[in-house]
Order: structure tokens, then sequence, then C-alpha cells
């Protein structure tokens, strides 16, 4: 069953076969989750959004026609449209003063605590990109996907990609200047 | 096949995908790295590149959690009841089949059985009886207007055919 195609697993799915369904979890759940949580911003929606998608799995598994489209693939579509769709709802009801601090709070005593805090602001920074560069990053930098995959998924041309990148890019360097300068800092340091 | 790439693209890839070749576009990433190996330029902007990757790779990232897991495979599939192989249906049960195509004949066969059951208890133990027109202005005080109010009811009336249709 490990060795199976994801396209072997999904009709085996669709059979009802319970170790199937766990396999491909195992392969697709962590990475769904993870491109949920860039996207989102917080640990709770990812997991409901990345539920969502393995739900539509369950269901449309009997559709699924094996060498279409690569499943992998497939259910990042799912999950970055689903992303989206949330986050435009979510749009005209985020409170701003909800909105994670990037510039204030001082250093934190212990590096576990000064980890966690450079990861805080990381993701606040991606949070405060527009949806679709934050997905365009989401896609092509953390999840890894080609150009192609990556104007697939947001149906748009690869050179929109590219533009939704370099700006996004653009804007976390200013965001995250400190974070850069700080890194730069250890790394002399450490030298 | 590589091809060359200028300064000012290989500028653009990098702003774009970041550091590592792994996110280049394929068809640029042997050009790319090509440029790389003779231009200090070229190797000035990767670093750079490097740096904001560094802070990104700090994101947070943690495993489903063993909730979510659950949830899923609680809702998953499951395959579908075989039918029994047992001996021929008798002719009875095809005919109830036919009738009933829902499941076990006995649950319709049931639902009539008992409600036949509760109207007959009912019908034995009410004191409902059918009277007819004149037994019920007797039984309720023979009054003149009661007869005649029971007469219209009874009557039979030629209805104006704009109600029927």
């Amino acid at each position: 069953m490990q060795e199976a195609s994801d396209d072997e697993l999904v009709a085996a799915v669709a059979r009802g076969d319970g170790q199937a369904c766990a396999v491909l979890m195992q392969r697709h759940l962590g990475r769904i989750v993870a491109l949920a949580r860039r996207m989102m911003g917080n640990q709770a929606d990812a997991e409901e959004v990345a539920q969502e998608v393995f739900l539509r799995v369950w269901t449309n598994a009997e559709k699924w026609e094996p060498g279409r489209a690569q499943f992998g693939t497939w259910l990042h579509r799912v999950a970055a449209n689903l992303c989206l769709d949330r986050l435009r709802r979510q749009r005209n009801t985020v409170d701003i003063d909800e909105m994670p601090d990037l510039v204030s709070g001082d250093p934190a005593p212990d590096q576990r605590l000064e980890a966690d805090e450079l990861a805080a602001r990381v993701e606040a920074a991606l949070q405060q990109l527009p949806e679709r560069q934050r997905a365009a990053i989401a896609l092509s930098h953390y999840q890894g996907l080609s150009n192609i995959e990556t104007a697939e998924i947001l149906e748009v041309s690869v050179e929109a990609v590219e533009s939704l990148l370099s700006r996004g890019r653009r804007q976390l360097r200013t965001l995250l200047a400190t974070e850069k300068d700080g890194l730069l800092r250890s790394r002399e340091t450490s030298a | 096949m590589n091809r060359e790439i200028s300064l000012e693209r290989f500028a653009a890839i990098v702003d774009a995908y970041g550091a590592s070749p792994m996110r280049w576009p394929a068809d640029e990433r042997g050009a790319a790295e090509a440029l790389l190996a003779f231009s200090a330029d070229a190797r000035a902007l990767l670093d750079e590149a490097r740096m904001l990757d560094g802070v990104l790779a700090a994101a947070p990232v943690e495993v489903p959690s063993d909730a979510l897991v659950a949830r899923l495979m609680a809702a998953r599939p499951r395959p579908a009841t075989p039918v029994p192989a047992g001996k021929p249906r008798s002719i009875f049960r095809e005919l109830i089949s036919a009738i009933w195509p829902y499941g076990s004949p006995a649950i319709p066969a049931g639902a009539l059985a008992a409600s036949i059951m509760l109207g007959i208890a009912l019908g034995s133990v009410s004191e409902i009886a059918v009277l007819n027109g004149s037994q019920i202005a007797a039984a309720s005080g023979e009054s003149e207007a009661d007869e005649r109010l029971i007469a219209l009811a009874l009557a039979d009336i030629d209805w104006p055919e704009e109600w029927i249709q």
C-alpha cells in the first residue's frame, strides 16, 4: 500500500479501503495543513481547511480520473481556493487591533522564545500580504511547486505568478527588515 | 541546452523565486547557475535573496493534530455492504419485494396491521356511532331548527357548476 501511486490510493479510497485513506493522509495531509497555515495564519483555520479538502477527496474519490491531473496539485488547488474564499469572507470582519504587531516586543530572553518570536513575526508579515501574493509565495516558496503549477492553481499566467512573487517578496523584505538585519548580525557574530 | 541570461533577468529570477535554484524556472535554471559561476554581481544578488529566505524559513510549522486525523478517518468512505449469498427467495418474497422495493416488507406490513388493530380497538371502546339524520335530531332535542340544519346538511344539493370545476 505504501508503494501505491496516488491514483491507485484514490481508487482504493472509493472502495472504502481504510488503509488507503491512512496512507493518502500520511502522504499529503501535512503539506495541505502547511499550505493552509501560510494562507490563513493560524493552525485552527488551517486544519479546518485541510479537513474540508480531504472530505472532498472522500466524497469525490469515485469520480477521480487517473492520469488526468496530478493528485497532489489538485489537492493544492482545492486548498488554495478554499483559503482564498475564507479570506475573502473574513476580509471585512478582521479587527485591525487584533493584527499581530511587527515592530513592538522586546527581545525574548532565551533562544526558544526568540525562535517563537521570529516565527510569529514572519507569520504576521505573511498575513499582511495581499491574498494572491500570499498564495503565490505559499505555493511556490513554501510548498515548492513550480511556477507552471502555481500558475495553473491560481489560474493566471507564469508571468503573473512571477510578478506576484516579486511584489510579495519585496514587501516581506520591508516588513522583515529588522529580522533580516538580526539574522545577518548573528551570522557575522558566529563567523 | 542552456541559453544565456542577462544579469537583469537573473536579478528578476532571484527577486521572485529566492536563492534556491530548485525554485527557479526549470527552463532558465541552468543558464542562471552558469551566470553565477562568473558574475560577482549575480552572487551578491543571490546572497541578498538568501538572507530573506533564511528569515522566511522561520515561519511556524505544525504537524496535523491527532484529532484532525481521527476526524478524517471517522468520516472516510466505508466498503459497500455485500449482499449475502443465501438460498433463492420465495415467490412470496419476490412479490412483496415488487410491491415494497425499499427494504424489509415487514415494515409496511407491520404498520398496516398496527393501524387496523388500533382502528378496531378505538371503534369498540368509543361512543361514536353512525346515526342517521332523524336519530341525530332526536339526540339533540328534536328542535325544528336542528332538524332544518340537519336536513340542509344531508340534502342533495345541485352545486353550482363553477364550484365543482
